[in-house]
Formats: C-alpha cells, structure tokens, sequence
C-alpha cells in the first residue's frame, strides 16, 4: 500500500492482494498457459494479484483496515504496499505486468468495493479501480510479453496495461 | 416529492447545439451523417430537412440523435419492413413489407388463441396454464462482443433479461440460452488488426455469458455453438432469457400524468453510439466509450424491486432501457400520449455530462416505468429496500410531442408522430440467384467406422462439455432435463426441459415447458429457402424428442445477415423470410418474436469484404404437461427395439457427411411439412403415454450420429439393420442410409412389452423397427447387402466425440 499523490485534498493509494505463496494460483497458472500459446515460451511461472486503486480523504491507517478487513482474505492471502516507481534492474528475470480498466469504462467491481467501505463506515472513499498483476518469472523480451498480452491478458479497447521490470 | 432532487450538481451547463442542417446540400449532409455515426441515408436526411424546414428551425444536435437512434436498423427494422424488389430468378415482383409478408403473415394465419402479445411488446408471450404466461426473447450482440467480447457476452444477457423483465408488467427470469457462431479456435490464417483471435472471442464470450447468468441466480441450460471460419471478422452471439409473468401482466397502458421513473443503474458515459463497430480511436482521453462493462448485482436488484414493485400494481407500464438510452425507451412508450423529461433528475456516474449525453447514454441495468403520482412514495420504499436507486426525470402528457429540457435549456422537442411515423421508406432490390443443380461427386475411400469417428470429434457435433460446465444450469432448482444427460451425465441432449413453479408458487402443478433451437447455416449456402424450414423442422423435433406438446410450440426468429444493400444477400434473406414463414405455416407454429442484425460483413487482411454466411436461428418453446414424464435421449436397456420415425433420402449437400469426406454436391436437405407433422403427431401421443423409453432427434451426422450419441451416453449397445430403413428407391449406399441428414427423423428406443401400443399410436406415420439395444457395448450396423459394414466400440465413439473442443480451448 503506498500513497500516490494527493489531489485536491483527497489521498490517492494503491493495495495488493496476493495469495499465499504455498496456494496454488490458478489464475496465474491460467495466465502462464495463455503467455505459452502465444509464443512466449521462457516464461516459467505467473502469480496473479489484485489491484485497489482508493481515492479519497482517507488515512493511511482506514486504508490499512479496508485492506485487513474486507479486501483480503486473512487465510490464503496477504496485503501489501506496492511501490510501482522503483524498478530493480534484475537481467530481466521478473516482469510486472498490470492490467487496469481505462478510466472512461465503467468498473462494477470498483463501485461495489466503494458502496462496501462506506458500509465499513469509510464514507470518505470516492472511488476505487480495480486491476490485476501478473508477476512473471522468466527471461523474457518487454516487446515479446506487450505483444502478448495485448492479445491474451489485456485488450486494449478497455484496458490499459504496463510490463515492467520488478523486483522479485 | 414528486420530482428527486439531482444527485449530482453538473458543473457545466452547455448550451444544445443546433445544426446548420437546412441549408446544407445532400452531399454536405452525407458528409456530416457520415462524420457524426449516424448512418441515415439519402431520404431520411432529405426527410429531416424537409420536417425542419417546415418548422422554420434548425434542428437540436440532440434531436438529430434522437432520430437516428429511432430509425435506425436496429429499432425499425427497416429492410424487414420496408420494400423489396424481388427477383425469384424467373418474375420480378415487390414486396411492400417483408416482415408483414412472411413472419408476421405466418403468425396471423396460424392464429392461435394462446397467443397473448406477439411482436408488439419486449418479448413474445404465450399463456402458460390458466393463470401464468411464458415471455421468451433472444438477441444478438454480435458487434460488441467482436471488439469485447467478455463486456459484450455480460452486457448482451444484461439486455435479454431486461427485454424480459420489461415485457407487459415485467416476468420472472427462468432460463437463459445461448448460441454461438465463430470461427474454429485453431484458426490460424491473418486476420486484419484490432480482430481479436477466435479462441479468444470464444473464451471471452462463454466466461461473460457464465457470470452474469451465474451471478444472476438464473440457469443458462439450452444454447448451441456454430464453427465456420466466415465468422472469423464478424462473430455472432445469441442470447434469450424465457420469463414467467401472470396472465394479468401481459398488458400495459400509460395515462396522461404518469410519471416517467426510472430505477437501477446510473447513466454515464457508457456505449455512446455503441452501434458503431469503429472503436480503433477508443483512447484514454476519449469522452466516449463504445464498450460497456456489465453489473449482474445491480440488475438482480432492479428485478427483485420490479417484481415486488409489480405484485403491488405500483406502475403502469415498465420498459428496458437498451439502444439509444432514454431516448428510445421514453421515446417509445409516449407514442401516442406524449413525454414532457427533465434530465437534470437522472441520476449519474460523472457529473460532467452533457445532457444529449445523458439523453442517449447506453449504461446498463436501467429501466423505465410509468408510475401514477399516489405511488411513488410506496415505489420508492420497495426500491431502497433493495439498496436500489430511483428517479423521477419527468411524466407523460398528452401533447404528442417529446420534449426534453435540462434546467432551462431545451435538449429536444419533437413531434411524436414525426418520430415514429416519419421514416421514409427506401426501395431495395434483391436477387435470388438460382442455384445450378449439382450432381453428387465423387465417392469417398475412407471406410465407414473412421467416417462416423470423424462425424462425432467435428467441431459442429462434438461434445459442449466444457462450456456447458461453466455454466450454472442448476439454479432456481427447476432444470428437469438437463443439457447434458445419461448415466454418467455427459450425453448431449435435444432440449432443456424447465419446471418454473419455484418462481410462481404452484408447487402442486407439475407443468414446465421445453426450449429447443435449430440453426444451420452450411444448408442455406445452397438454398436458404430449405435451410429455413430446416431449422424450424430441427427445433420442434428437439422438443418432440423431451416429450414437449409441439401442437402448442412456438417460435422465434432470429435472422443475422450481411450487408442487405447487395442485392444478392437480401435475395437469399427473402429466400429464408419466405422458408421461415413456409415452416411455420405448414406446422403451425407461430412466430411470437423475433430480432434481426444486418452488416455483419467487414473487411479482411485484403481489404475486401468477408460476410458471414446468412445465419437463421429457429428457437422454440413449447408446454411439457407433466414434467415427470419428460424423456432424454440415452438408450435406457438393453434387449429393446430401435425405430426409426420419418423418411431416408439422398440428401448430403450441406452435410457433415461431404465435409468430413472432403466432398460437395447433392440435395439439400428438404423438409415435407405435412408427413413431418403426421410423424410429430403419431410419436407425441406415444411419448404422452409412457410408451417410449428415450428419443434422439437426427440432425448433422445423419443416423449414425445419432444412434452412437444415444448408445455412449447411455452405455448399452445397439445392432441394426440398414436394409430396415424407410428409404427412397434411389438410395442404394450404406454411407447414404448412415450420413444423410433428411430432416424429420427422430430415433426411438421402445421396450418389447410396449411395441404393439407403440406402432397403434404410430399408425399413419412412417415409423419403421431397424434393430435393437444390446448389453455389448459396441455399435453393429448390418448394411443393405446383409454383411456386417460398422462395429465400433462405444468407448472409442465416445472418446472421439469428447476430445475435440477441450483440445481445441487449451
């Protein structure tokens, strides 16, 4: 969880959700199988994670607690701060890959997440995006993973993505 | 309170446009039509001109929009309904109104009485019972599901179950049906930039039709899917929604003070000119967006609030909010009376909308109803009872005229009868090319057992298991006969049979009904003509074979064709029109619904134009009386008689037969209605006695198809006798007797004891004994000159029959 930047008073702050490390990722496994179709073969394993964008006159600490409380599930998975500006150099082992709705379309998830936490009594979340991260493991090329997820993982009518170089 | 304050305080109020429109030549118009995605032609522009020009004013941007929202091929079914000049190949005649001429013609002369609301209201429906009805609708969403396909899949059963929730008072969701047409997943060839991969539009599609039914709590249980690669540019998907309603919910009438409220999702920006197929410029900066994400939670909330809403008579009249937003939902339901909206009420995702926006947004999960002014505070409480939002954004008047005002500005004053009354109707030319009579060609080397191996593991036959599993088929806990069936729950079955009275309360009456469908478009490349009463023929058989009442089925059209400009294609569309009306005449079955989607055509890697092969989807619905006598279709024992209902010929044009064997040429399948009927007669009666222990409808794969499905799915063997089959004196090969796909067949398995009363229900038709179940799992087929020409294991069968999709989604 990091905060962004603060817009009009208004805090903007981002949380991960991750399974465990010794839960099976069956949305990352399927992910892994889509890159592999698409020719990206040196990819050895994908962890899939969930991406809550919160914008609103929160404090770090409610934004912990919505984490805590509603966002994650305390058994299988874990929360945490996302830092996305400090890419590692790491001989292009790890990828980050983020997927996110493009702002003009509509996210359901998002605006259930928003009616949720004001029900948890943090009225001040005006609103919440929703996306995924795909963390791969493997030596692969940025253009060969951008090509591939545009037409797997992402389409980019509705979404826009980043690949990153990340640190493990 | 009559009127909700707004939501949110719009920061900018802009002034409406107005067009320099009655000055601009036609080729200016054209050129601004064209620039502004409203796609009118020549003399509906003119007509505007003309219409404002007698008003001494400029048209209003919004106004504009308005009418291209309601003329638009999507709302008037303008080449349905307008004139066609048609040339059979022989004469040239016109036709005035082909809707009227055939489907519509169709429905009249068949006439009957339990028929409550045909083509008028959001669905079709038909009396179920004494005091309940059935509200069956199917849609197509095929271009948004070619550039999103899991948004356009959600959004497309979004708006078939608001089709259902808004016919008459609004009815209950019971089942959900879905039918696919795309290219093969493994289809490798180029396909032009911004076309997504058919495997990937499958997948997408089938997980957005999965979620939202499934989150819905409403069972996707009957549907089909369609391979031919011409649907690689342009993928179709069909989506229906059958509903239950009480008789006196049917009708609903506006009066002159109602106040116009519309209840679920908020409006935004969402599917601005969602009709247009362009989205390449779709940027993060763009202000509109062609693509809609649906949201299943909220719409099941609007329909528990509508339902309740409705048992307390709270409104008058409900409709849903589809193309063109409020403007064609309002715009319809004042026709007649008159609309007075003021947008500022509408409740909003953004607060920067402009109000031709707000007007015309396409966001999902909204309704309109029309609430008398006493009501509104009780309708309210029902709503937020349900966390479900409400807004009163104006009332019906008795002006006949529509007139949107924001704050102080006017959006749009129109003349109703204008709107609706207005479009000039353009004449089009269609041209029936007759085909050239093609003898059979050559004969295959392949031997029969590798043939029928192929039949079953090809694309168009194979087992749906994987997709079907996806889907909750289970919920409301009414699906008696389920889309996969047989001892070990995997046989593919002929139609779904539904027991809705978990939704009606009647738990004594033990009533349901049967959804079928028929669709093959590989027939009409030949002759659309036969390919009509084919599908027709195909979807009644399907529910004949669960034991539904065919004498009370009904049917729907759903007709996808190309480009209707190029006379040829409308030629082969009035050959369909003209086979559907055919069919329904003759099995008299009439056509209670129906949709068309034309321009399914776009341009390939060469830039020239690929159209989808002219697609008709039949569905239907009929009563089951007793849902505990409904039968499925795997052999149930062993020491059994096979029959075999209907007719043999040579008919493999168009068949899986020719494809597999990689050959082309012969008849196309054609359906004799009358001995069809006497057939469905004569084993209806049989089935409604108890005398028959499972049914198979005969369709692609012929015979052998069929009888394989029915022996793996229910793990008994069978042997029979080729020599046995009612066949037509020019028939002379085991491949011909074994492949060919002559309609109005059904196979029927009859336990020993039974076969006397059977054959006296039968008496009449043409129903003949061809062999008999045994424990041996294998399939023994005996050929005409008396030797044994097939013996297969079912497990091989059955294993060629389940590979081929879960390889081809891998």
């Amino acid at each position: 969880m990091s905060e962004i930047k603060p817009r009009n008073g208004a805090s903007s702050y981002q949380v991960e959700i991750k399974l465990r490390p010794d839960y099976t990722d069956a949305e990352g496994q399927g992910a892994l199988g889509l890159l592999h179709s698409l020719g990206v073969n040196t990819a050895r394993e994908v962890r899939a994670s969930r991406l809550y964008e919160l914008r609103g006159a929160l404090t770090s600490a409610q934004v912990q607690q919505a984490a805590r409380e509603l966002l994650c599930d305390p058994v299988t998975q874990e929360f945490r701060m996302f830092n996305g500006h400090t890419p590692v150099l790491n001989g292009m082992n790890h990828w980050r890959i983020e997927v996110w709705l493009k702002p003009s379309v509509t996210d359901p998830v998002g605006d259930t997440v928003r009616a949720a936490l004001e029900e948890m009594g943090l009225a001040a979340a005006e609103s919440v995006r929703v996306g995924t991260a795909y963390h791969v493991t493997g030596k692969c090329g940025r253009n060969q993973l951008e090509k591939a997820v545009a037409r797997s993982l992402a389409n980019p009518v509705i979404h826009r993505f980043t690949v990153t170089e990340a640190p493990l | 309170m009559t009127v909700a304050a707004p939501e949110k305080e719009l920061k900018t109020v802009e002034k409406p446009k107005v067009f320099a429109f009655n000055a601009l030549s036609l080729k200016d118009l054209k050129a601004l039509s064209a620039e502004s995605l409203w796609s009118f032609n020549e003399a509906e522009l003119l007509a505007i001109q003309a219409h404002f020009k007698a008003q001494r004013r400029e048209p209003r941007a919004a106004e504009v929009e308005t009418l291209a929202q309601t003329w638009s091929e999507h709302c008037k079914h303008k080449t349905f309904t307008g004139p066609i000049r048609y040339n059979d190949g022989k004469k040239t005649r016109l036709i005035k109104n082909l809707f009227d001429e055939t489907i519509a013609k169709a429905t009249k002369q068949v006439a009957k009485p339990w028929c409550l609301s045909v083509f008028k209201d959001n669905a079709g429906v038909v009396a179920f019972g004494k005091k309940w009805a059935l509200a069956y609708k199917v849609e197509t969403h095929n271009h948004p599901c070619a550039v999103e396909p899991y948004g356009g899949a959600e959004t497309g059963v979004g708006g078939v179950v608001r089709d259902i929730l808004g016919v008459g008072l609004g009815a209950k969701p019971v089942l959900n049906t879905d039918i696919f047409c795309f290219a093969p997943p493994a289809y490798e060839g180029p396909l032009p930039e911004g076309t997504l991969a058919p495997l990937r539009t499958l997948r997408s599609v089938v997980a957005g039709v999965r979620d939202y039914g499934n989150r819905m709590g409403i069972p996707t249980a009957a549907g089909g899917i369609w391979f031919d690669a011409d649907y690689r540019l342009n993928p179709l998907v069909f989506v229906g929604t059958v509903g239950v309603l009480p008789v006196w919910a049917v009708k609903k009438e506006i009066k002159p003070g109602d106040l116009i409220v519309t209840v679920g999702g908020r409006t935004g920006r969402d599917g601005l000119h969602g009709a247009t197929f362009s989205s390449a410029n779709l940027t993060d900066e763009a202000p509109a967006s062609a693509v809609q994400i649906g949201h299943a939670i909220n719409e099941k909330r609007a329909l528990d609030a509508l339902l309740c809403a409705r048992d307390r008579k709270l409104y008058r009249a409900v409709t849903d909010c589809g193309a063109g937003g409020f403007s064609s939902a309002v715009g319809e339901m004042a026709d007649g009376l008159g609309a007075r909206v003021r947008l500022e009420n509408a409740k909003l995702k953004a607060s920067d909308l402009k109000p031709w926006e707000i007007w015309l947004s396409e966001s999902q999960e909204r309704m309109v109803l029309a609430v008398p002014p006493k009501n509104l505070k009780a309708l309210e409480a029902v709503f937020s009872a349900e966390g479900c939002e409400l807004s009163v954004i104006g009332e019906f008047v008795k002006s006949g005229r529509l007139v949107v005002t924001f704050k102080d500005e006017t959006v749009v004053d129109l003349d109703l009868k204008f709107l609706h009354k207005g479009l000039p109707r353009v004449e089009r030319t269609a041209v029936w090319d007759v085909p050239k009579p093609s003898s059979k060609g050559a004969v295959t080397k392949l031997k029969l057992a590798e043939i029928l191996q192929r039949c079953l593991a090809h694309l168009n036959v194979c087992s749906r298991e994987t997709i079907i599993r996806q889907y909750d088929h289970e919920v409301q806990g009414g699906t008696v006969i389920k889309p996969l069936q047989g001892v070990r729950h995997d046989g593919p079955g002929d139609a779904c049979v539904i027991w809705p009275h978990a939704a009606t309360g009647d738990m004594e009456d033990l009533s349901g009904f049967a959804v079928s469908h028929g669709l093959n478009p590989e027939y009409g490349k030949t002759d659309p003509y036969r390919m009509a009463l084919a599908c027709a023929d195909e979807a009644l058989r399907n529910l004949l074979c669960v034991g539904a009442d065919v004498s009370r089925a009904a049917f729907l059209d759903n007709f996808c064709w190309a480009s209707p400009e190029d006379p040829h294609q409308l030629g082969r569309l009035v050959r369909a029109a003209e086979g559907a009306r055919d069919a329904a005449i003759g099995f008299g079955v009439p056509f209670i619904s129906g949709k068309d989607s034309f321009y399914n055509q776009s341009k390939d890697v060469n830039g020239k134009d690929l159209p989808i092969p002219g697609t008709l989807l039949i569905s239907a619905v009929a009563p089951v009386p007793d849902v505990s006598k409904a039968l499925t279709m795997d052999i149930k024992g062993p020491g059994n008689a096979l029959y075999l209902l209907g007719w043999t010929s040579e008919e493999l044009c168009g068949s899986l037969y020719n494809e597999v064997c990689g050959l082309s040429g012969g008849s196309v399948p054609e359906v004799e209605v009358r001995s069809a009927l006497d057939g469905y007669r004569a084993v209806g009666s049989a089935i409604a006695k108890g005398l028959v222990l499972s049914a198979h409808d005969l369709s692609e794969g012929g015979l052998a198809a069929a009888l394989s499905e029915m022996c793996f799915s229910g793990e008994f063997g069978a042997a029979i006798d080729l020599d046995d089959v009612a066949r037509s004196g020019s028939i002379y090969s085991n491949e011909a007797l074994l492949f060919s796909e002559s309609p109005s067949r059904v196979l029927l398995e009859v336990k020993p004891e039974n076969e006397a009363a059977f054959l006296k229900c039968a008496k009449g038709a043409t129903v003949k004994r061809i062999g008999e179940t045994i424990a041996n799992p294998i399939l023994k087929v005996r050929g005409l000159d008396g030797l044994v020409v097939l013996e297969e294991p079912l497990s091989a069968l059955k294993t060629a029959w389940q590979r081929t999709l879960p390889e081809a989604m891998e």
